[in-house]
């Protein structure tokens, strides 16, 4: 009835044979590694060419940025496990940056109106999952490819928000938005801990338990997945709603590091759209997995932190993080070639 | 025929003639509820306005999405071939060289993709991102941080000016070469053998492979030919408003791969084809006029699009769906 946990961890486990020569066999952990190599030795030309780089403040300065991208691209990483690794006919999400901006124009706008901290939160997070229920209709009952699906729902979620906000910003202040922006312990701002939380949970239910399990079964083998009796169906359309979910936590966690809902969030969607497919360079086994997604958030932290640390021409840095990109997945590609 | 037969093709009709039927409804509603939309004044502003440089990038983007990928790079293509162009416009060199230049940057971006994709094996999609981000750094830097380059009203070759406001026996010059693109794309992936490995790439790489036909030489010359034709939006736009703004091309981007894959609903098989796209974007076209004309707040209007380009998509893959099982 269910998939073999040992079965499938065993097909999964593949690893590149054996070579005769010890020299190519390290070469091939280079390379297997080379993304971790690679934010190691970024974290140590920022760390010896900015000394600021290392002090606990700035550190928390990162994690409080980078909350709002991560909690998106693992939102986006559910989906594309559920989805498989191919992005236009498999899994992506594309209205989620756009959910966030609803989400927290939902959550700003109920605020100023005089509701409470609950409900409005609670609106929030219903916004997103609202969403992700459309997606999910329409990917898996409908039938529709998500890449075109969220595509229309990205449209009409934008058109909503600017509808909502008249394409002005909305200041928000609230006890929940105080305690999550200002410091918590060690002086790191507890959307950082929001972030690692986040993680940590998401990383548990995904990576630990039957259902993610058969999540990246339903992702990567449908055909098999469906033989063995999983409702491929249901789990595409649960990986649609824990997005949606996680673009209202995001929707939330952005109002609080901006003290208000921003216009523009529609800038997010690429930035997330990388930082979740990058995260399968982090992982051992190339495949996309929520703490490999952590780390290539954390990655995309550093490098626009220490840029600007470094005082090096914003012009640089979309250019940087597309080499980057590039000389990664690149590097990644050839490793999966040779095995 | 029995009555099951009957169904499934009339589903299969369903399915087909979505796209059709949305355009007839579309068209038919703003011709009845907005008085001006039917004008010839306001049907040419929907062609050149709203159409032509969207069909350009469209029919592009029909290309990689017939290999069985993607290019998030269409603007850069587009950027590059209009900077190309300015640049050596200002510098006084002849029109046509200066347009040679524009479409051989495009082509260049297309072949920077081609290499990491058919030489470096990267998926489209990250390759095609990559590219987009870097593009978008080198022309900050080429243009002191994003400035726009002007045409100065004077002193630039008449033949300039010709490309982007002459007409043809009253039709504009620009609706003329978007169309004629168009048509040429049309027979490369309809009735060449070259579009039909494409399209076989597409559908099926590895028989593509297993028939001992190059690949990777295919996808490779897709995504140049991806380049290409975007370069000619680039001219396009660039002659018209005498001006090249940094990382402006993206804009096209989302609607082009929205029109591209909306066309495949009128295919049998579901497959991307140029004449298709081009439907894609007439619905788009009419939709962003006539909500225009309509008077109704600028952001419901964003809303109206994506609503009625969801029901037509819910309405082909519905259809398509019960037809196959």
């Amino acid at each position: 009835m269910s998939v073999d946990a040992q079965n499938y961890a065993f097909v999964k486990r593949r690893r590149p044979k054996p070579s005769a020569k010890g020299r190519t066999r390290l070469a091939a952990a280079a390379l297997r590694y080379c993304a971790l190599l690679t934010f190691l030795a970024i974290l140590v030309i920022f760390s010896t060419s900015a000394p600021f780089f290392l002090s606990i403040f700035n550190i928390g300065n990162i994690l409080g940025q980078t909350a709002v991208t991560g909690v998106l691209a693992i939102g986006l990483t559910v989906v594309v496990i559920a989805g498989g690794p191919n992005v236009v006919t498999g899994g992506i999400d594309l209205s989620l940056a756009a959910n966030m901006g609803l989400s927290a124009a939902v959550y700003a706008s109920l605020l100023q109106m005089g509701y409470g901290d609950g409900s409005a939160a609670l609106s929030a997070l219903g916004t997103g999952l609202i969403i992700g229920a459309v997606n999910a209709l329409a990917v898996a009952q409908i039938g529709i490819v998500p890449l075109l699906a969220t595509l229309a729902v990205m449209n009409v979620v934008a058109g909503l928000e600017l509808v909502l906000t008249e394409n002005t910003v909305i200041p928000a202040s609230s006890d929940l938005l105080t305690g999550l922006s200002s410091g918590a312990l060690f002086g790191i701002p507890s959307l950082g801990y929001v972030l690692i939380g986040f993680s940590l949970v998401m990383g548990l239910i995904i990576q630990n338990t039957r259902f993610g399990l058969r999540l990246y079964a339903v992702g990567e083998f449908p055909e098999a997945a469906r033989a063995a009796g999983i409702p491929v169906k249901a789990y595409v359309s649960a990986s649609f709603l824990i997005s949606g979910f996680c673009g209202g936590i995001a929707g939330i966690l952005n109002t609080a590091y901006l003290s208000g809902s921003s216009t523009g969030s529609g800038e997010m969607l690429l930035p997330v759209v990388v930082t979740a497919l990058l995260g399968s360079v982090f992982s051992r086994r190339l495949v996309p997995t929520i703490g490999g997604t952590l780390l290539s958030a954390l990655f995309v932290g550093v490098l626009l932190n220490g840029f600007q640390l470094l005082n090096l021409s914003s012009t640089l840095v979309s250019g940087v993080q597309g080499v980057l990109i590039l000389l990664t997945v690149s590097a990644t590609t050839l490793i999966r070639r040779e095995s | 025929m029995s009555y099951r037969a009957i169904s499934e093709n009339l589903m299969a009709l369903g399915a087909r003639s979505a796209l059709l039927a949305a355009l007839v409804i579309v068209f038919s509603t703003f011709a009845l509820t907005a008085p001006s939309f039917l004008t010839t004044g306001n049907l040419q502003s929907l062609l050149v306005n709203n159409f032509t440089l969207l069909a350009v990038v469209a029919v592009a983007m029909t290309f990689a999405v017939a290999s069985g990928g993607i290019d998030l790079s269409v603007g850069a293509a587009i950027d590059f071939a209009s900077f190309a162009f300015v640049s050596l416009v200002l510098a006084g060199n002849p029109v046509w060289l200066a347009l040679f230049a524009g479409l051989g940057a495009g082509a260049l971006v297309g072949l920077f993709n081609a290499l990491l994709i058919s030489g470096v094996g990267l998926s489209p999609f990250l390759a095609t991102l990559g590219t987009l981000f870097v593009g978008r750094s080198i022309q900050q830097l080429l243009t002191n941080g994003g400035n726009p380059i002007y045409l100065p009203q004077s002193g630039i070759p008449e033949s300039f000016r010709a490309l982007g406001h002459s007409t043809i026996v009253g039709i504009p010059l620009s609706l003329l070469a978007a169309l004629a693109l168009a048509a040429v794309a049309a027979f490369l992936l309809g009735q060449t053998r070259f579009g039909r490995v494409v399209i076989a790439s597409g559908v099926q790489p590895d028989v593509v492979r297993y028939s001992g036909l190059p690949l990777r030489l295919y996808l490779g010359g897709a995504y140049i030919l991806v380049g290409l034709t975007a370069a000619f939006a680039g001219l396009i736009l660039t002659s018209t408003v005498t001006v090249y703004i940094p990382n402006s091309g993206n804009a096209f981007l989302l609607n082009a791969i929205g029109a591209a894959f909306i066309g495949t609903t009128i295919h049998p098989h579901g497959r991307p084809n140029v004449f298709g796209t081009i439907l894609g974007v007439l619905l788009l076209a009419i939709v962003s006029n006539g909500l225009l004309l309509s008077g109704l707040n600028f952001y419901w209007q964003q809303v109206g699009t994506g609503v009625l380009i969801f029901l037509v998509l819910a309405l082909s893959f519905a259809t398509r769906k019960t037809q196959r099982g």
